[in-house]
């Protein structure tokens, strides 16, 4: 409930500093969970298709911006 | 363009990179110049701080208040939670493993990533250098350093010093004042 007031309350705030500071925090945590999950699905064998349908962007866009990479192996 | 520093104007270059390591930030900005000015005991911008009341401790915790941890608190996101949960499933340090290269260190400000200064800074040290043209000195010290840091309007190390009272302007004022009493 607390988290939902604080939500309500940053996506209200009336200083753009605060706004527009945690939206690009929020877009580099999006990007690295993009990329530990874009190599997970890749460990796993999913083909390209598959993950650009399940990140809701096309193939050409999912292998332009991921298949540069080389998958590390899971470690941990 | 270093050639023309005092010992003390290149210590507190050399300062700022420190400043920057001890916070885990992999790019020197205009905050850790502020920061280095801050640190670096003698020399007139330091004195001109001093007699602000800015000091060092209160500017680094807002430094690092600016971190993407305390932004996305801001909107109800723990980091440290997020980053607890992929690290069960993925080890260690997966979520900085994962964050783009070109980025690399941001998001948890710990990149290994070389140090160097981004263009608001470069930019204020060649303020620097206009700024002690404009005052006829063939030199590039401490209070240069802080006067264009000030003159950036758009570097956070300028924000910094505003927010604590201290402008362009009155620091202006404050430098010739300390080099009068010193002449």
């Amino acid at each position: 409930m607390t988290e939902a007031n604080d939500l309500a309350e940053a996506a209200a705030s009336a200083d753009p500093r605060i706004g527009l500071r945690a939206a690009v925090a929020l877009r580099r945590l999006a990007d690295a969970l993009e990329v530990l999950q874009v190599d997970n699905a890749r460990r796993q064998g999913w083909s390209w298709q598959e993950i650009a349908d399940a990140l809701d962007v096309t193939r050409q866009a999912v292998h332009k911006k991921h298949a540069g990479r080389a998958v590390p192996r899971q470690e941990g | 363009m270093f050639e023309r520093f005092t010992d003390r104007a290149r210590t507190v270059v050399r300062l700022a990179k420190t400043e920057a390591d001890d916070l885990g930030h992999p790019v020197i900005g205009t905050e850790h110049l502020v920061l280095a000015l801050l640190a670096e005991e003698g020399g007139i911008a330091r004195g001109v701080l001093d007699g602000a009341g800015i000091v060092h401790a209160e500017v680094r915790a807002a430094v690092e208040a600016g971190d993407d941890a305390a932004a996305l608190r801001s909107i109800g996101i723990d980091l440290a939670a997020v980053r607890a949960s992929v690290e069960q499933r993925f080890g260690p340090g997966a979520l900085e493993r994962a964050e783009p290269a070109e980025r690399g260190g941001f998001l948890f400000r710990r990149s290994k990533l070389p140090t160097r200064f981004n263009n608001g800074a470069k930019k204020t040290l060649e303020l620097s250098l206009r700024v002690a043209l404009s005052l006829k000195h063939n030199y590039i010290g401490t209070e240069h350093i802080l006067l264009g840091v000030l003159k950036e309007e758009r570097g956070s190390g300028g924000r910094l010093l505003r927010e604590r009272g201290l402008s362009y302007d009155g620091a202006l004022d404050l430098v010739r004042a300390a080099l009068r009493d010193a002449a």
